[in-house]
């Protein structure tokens, strides 16, 4: 990373003592100024909460102490508590990834372009998995019900660490205490191991997706697959992460399990072939999956157009809603590619549903749609690791 | 006998406490005179004929528009009605002293109760004109208190950070609530005592708009600033904005969605830029960014809002500010609009967003308001938001008023020719 300018610095100092050490993980002014600006907000609700202990000095000693911190590199959201996703306010701790606003956007694009559909089932089912702090199914939740009330949703979070799947439930009890919050629906976590061959056995306390369906007598077939999983290839992982990221967030949730003989693309791509194949198995009609660049865009999308079983794919940059700068809209490989900035999730939608989305709707039965279903499972191991799967 | 029906009066008119008018005392020569200008007259009967055929209208079934309408009306009905009686019950009187019959007795009382009923008529022929004064469209709204430095460095930074103090203590003062909805200092931050760069104050008060309206413009500052060391005097300025508020509800819903609504804005219009981080985004990056600009191209108002960690809140912040921006600027042009067609009928003063409107001179502790001409001596008073402040800001008012009533005049004038 290169050095901060000195004048840069010093111009922080003159401003205020503690805002050059902000300037290292914030890297310009601006960010830096917010970011002193909310860590004193959240040092003085800490003292409104607990009055008359030492007073102006304690604040000041602990507003020094915050600063130490996020200067060492520590994520802002892990020292406040919490990120807002959309327009919720998700607790975060060390150990279960931050949401980010690029993943929030894709979601509220999603279900801007859905909710408002004539021929909705009139119960929806969203499954979400690798789920970290849940909030994908919470924010999923709220941008619907904010527009309609007249659907069943029934959202299952997934995720294979308990820390996660904790923070998630602790997130729902928490949104529910709020007022606004619409008592609809049902939201659920459970644990999962999504890489799992369906058929292996359970593996120290992991159970396969399928299986775990069966054991919780959850649902087996779903409408709607979400999914931001670990995207990261090892060598991405040391290049493009940010020192706060690679420091301070679990590994777990950002570079794929090694295994045996994978080069690092494919094993930053280790996730979507077993998430396609569960929504084919479950059914889905509509496949939301986050990744990292245009290069893995182009790939999952391939990937999903192998399975042959979706009539239409797209891919979404970071703002999905707006419109490109270069227009006309760009297609690559046959995709087309809708908003601006990075490109950031790949979408997939078979069946009448195109309809939900707003898509022109495929010529395709029911008899051809449960044949090719049925066809494309040809493949169907091939995908999931049956050993040597270590973490 | 014969004079018991104008005792009578006589006995109610005095028992009516004359009407209590804030802030509308009028000065003009126009005015004063208990006799009002003709054509005003003539259009106050106009209207309550009109009041009349509505009512009758109303009576045989509702209607929205006509119920409005009437609602609207009825105050320069019941002004004039107001009058009618003051300026008979003064006939009266007159034909009454100046009848050679009068027992002289009556005659005493008479005189006694003509200065009382000649204040009675002066009241209520203001009330009259101002009534026929069209109302400010955004004078119901709350509204924004934009406040920011002018020329002269960090003094004004100062002084504007005075202003701010002073109209949070007016509206503690006065039951106002108050809140601020965007406010940084030169360091960015929100702390007290550095020298301010921008601050919005949002007074959430029914028809905080037209108590406040008078405030917009350049407000002038002479003192020796703490910062100079020669004890030399120094002016500097900060300009102050009023914006109505058109958070939440304030404005009905679909005056939002209304083209031809000032509320107004095309969502096709205004362009969106969301600060993001830099770089690959996604899993690879964790920094907050939640600022949002947003740009209204026709007009080129920009709007941007950093305050909160959440970017919705900032979209929506900003948006609602946009639009009171926008609203605000519409209406300025209206009424420049409005001024250049008077102007030559009559001098009507301009007050445009640039003009210099008030000085506070903290050598001779004085403010001056250059549009009414008040000047007040307590200016730590002024300064704390007291009574001081309240008098100066009521006779800005009152010249409002009195411009608005010389106004009416005058297109009535130019409307008869
Ligand atoms: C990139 S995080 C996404 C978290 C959350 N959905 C979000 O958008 O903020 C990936 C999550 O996948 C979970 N995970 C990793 N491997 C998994 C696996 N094999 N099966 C299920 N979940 C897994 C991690 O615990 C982590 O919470």
């Amino acid at each position: 990373m290169p050095r901060l300018p000195t004048s840069l610095l010093r111009e922080a100092y003159t401003i205020d003592r503690l805002l050059p050490a902000l300037l290292g993980p914030c890297r310009d002014l601006r960010a830096a100024r917010n970011e002193l600006r909310w860590l004193r907000e959240h040092v003085n609700t800490i003292a409104a909460a607990r009055p008359a202990r030492g007073g102006t000095l304690a604040k000041d000693a602990l507003l020094r102490d915050l600063v130490r911190q996020r200067a060492s590199g520590k994520p802002l959201q892990y020292i406040l508590g919490t990120e807002y996703f959309g327009e919720l306010e998700i607790m975060c701790r060390p150990g279960v990834l931050i949401p980010r606003q690029d993943t929030a956007a894709s979601i509220s694009h999603l279900v801007c372009s859905i909710r408002n559909a004539q021929s909705l089932p009139s119960e929806l089912r969203v499954l979400d998995l690798c789920t970290g702090t849940g909030c994908i199914p919470l924010l999923f939740h709220h941008e619907f019900y904010s527009a309609r009330d007249d659907i069943d949703l029934r959202i299952l979070g997934v995720d294979v660490s308990d820390t996660s799947l904790n923070l998630a439930a602790h997130n729902l009890k928490r949104m529910r205490k709020d007022k606004s919050w619409a008592e609809k629906g049902a939201i659920g976590f459970m644990k999962a191991d999504v890489l799992l061959n369906p058929f292996a056995d359970q593996k120290g306390g992991r159970l396969p997706l399928k299986r775990a369906f069966e054991t919780n007598k959850q649902l087996q077939s779903w409408d709607i697959l979400i999914s931001n999983p670990p995207y990261i290839s090892p060598s991405a992982y040391w290049k493009t992460t940010t020192r706060s990221v690679r420091g301070f967030e679990p590994k777990l949730a950002l570079v794929p399990p090694p295994h045996s003989t994978t080069a690092d693309t494919e094993r930053g791509d280790t996730f979507y072939q077993p998430l396609l194949h569960i929504a084919r198995d479950v059914e889905a009609k509509i496949v939301l999956l986050e990744i990292a660049d245009l290069e893995q865009a182009l790939r999952v999308a391939r990937m999903a157009r192998e399975l042959r079983i979706f009539d239409g794919i797209e891919i979404w940059r970071d703002q999905p809603e707006q419109t490109p700068d270069t227009t006309p809209s760009s297609t690559q490989g046959g995709f087309s590619i809708l908003g601006q900035g990075n490109a950031r999730s790949v979408l997939c939608w078979r069946g009448a549903v195109a309809s939900w989305l707003g898509k022109p709707t495929p010529g395709i039965s029911l008899d051809d749609d449960a044949h090719r279903l049925l066809k494309s499972h040809g493949n169907f191991t091939s995908s999931f690791h049956t050993n040597g799967l270590s973490i | 006998m014969l004079a018991t029906p104008w005792v009578c009066r006589n006995c109610l008119l005095r028992a009516a406490k004359p009407a209590v008018r804030r802030g509308v005392r009028l000065q003009s020569t126009v005015a004063t005179s208990e006799s009002i200008p003709p054509a005003l007259l003539a259009r106050a009967r106009t209207i309550a004929a009109e009041h009349q055929q509505l009512t009758e209208k109303l009576a045989n079934g509702f209607d929205t528009r006509a119920a409005k309408k009437a609602g609207e009306y009825s105050r320069i009905v019941l002004a004039l009605r107001e009058w009618h009686k003051a300026s008979e019950s003064v006939a009266e009187l007159t034909s009454l002293m100046h009848d050679p019959t009068t027992d002289p007795e009556l005659r005493e009382l008479a005189s006694d109760d003509l200065g009382a009923i000649r204040t009675q008529l002066l009241n209520a022929s203001q009330s009259l004109v101002t009534s026929l004064v069209p109302v400010h469209p955004f004078a119901h709204l709350p509204c924004l208190v934009e406040i920011r430095p002018g020329a002269g460095g960090s003094e004004a930074a100062i002084f504007a950070g005075d202003l701010l103090r002073m109209y949070q203590a007016f509206c503690n003062r006065n039951g106002f609530r108050s809140t601020l909805l965007k406010y940084e200092n030169v360091n960015g931050t929100q702390e007290g005592g550095i020298p301010l760069s921008e601050a919005i104050l949002e007074i959430d008060h029914e028809s905080a708009y037209g108590f406040f309206r008078g405030e917009a413009g350049v407000h002038r500052v002479q003192r020796v600033p703490v910062t100079e060391t020669k004890g030399r005097t120094h002016t500097s300025a900060a300009s102050v904005h009023v914006l109505p508020s058109l958070q939440a509800n304030s404005v009905a819903e679909s005056d939002y969605d209304d083209p031809d609504s000032d509320y107004y804005v095309d969502p096709k219009e205004v362009r969106l830029e969301v600060m993001r981080a830099s770089g690959a985004g996604g899993q690879h990056v964790n920094k907050t960014e939640s600022a949002v600009r947003l740009t209204h191209m026709p007009t080129n108002t920009v709007v941007s809002m950093q305050d909160s960690r959440s970017q919705p809140k900032n979209k929506e912040k900003a948006w609602a500010l946009l639009r009171s921006r926008i609203a605000q600027l519409r209406r300025e042009k209206r009424e420049e609009e409005m001024v250049a067609m008077r102007r030559s009928v009559v001098g009507v003063a301009k007050m445009g967003r640039g003009d210099k409107v008030r000085t506070y001179n903290y050598n001779q502790q004085r403010v001056t308001d250059h549009r009414s001409g008040a000047t007040v001596h307590d200016l730590d008073d002024v300064m704390e938001g007291g009574q001081t402040l309240n008098k100066i800001m009521e006779s800005v008012r009152s010249w409002l008023m009195e411009k608005d009533v010389e106004a009416l005049i005058a297109e009535e004038g130019e409307a008869k020719r």
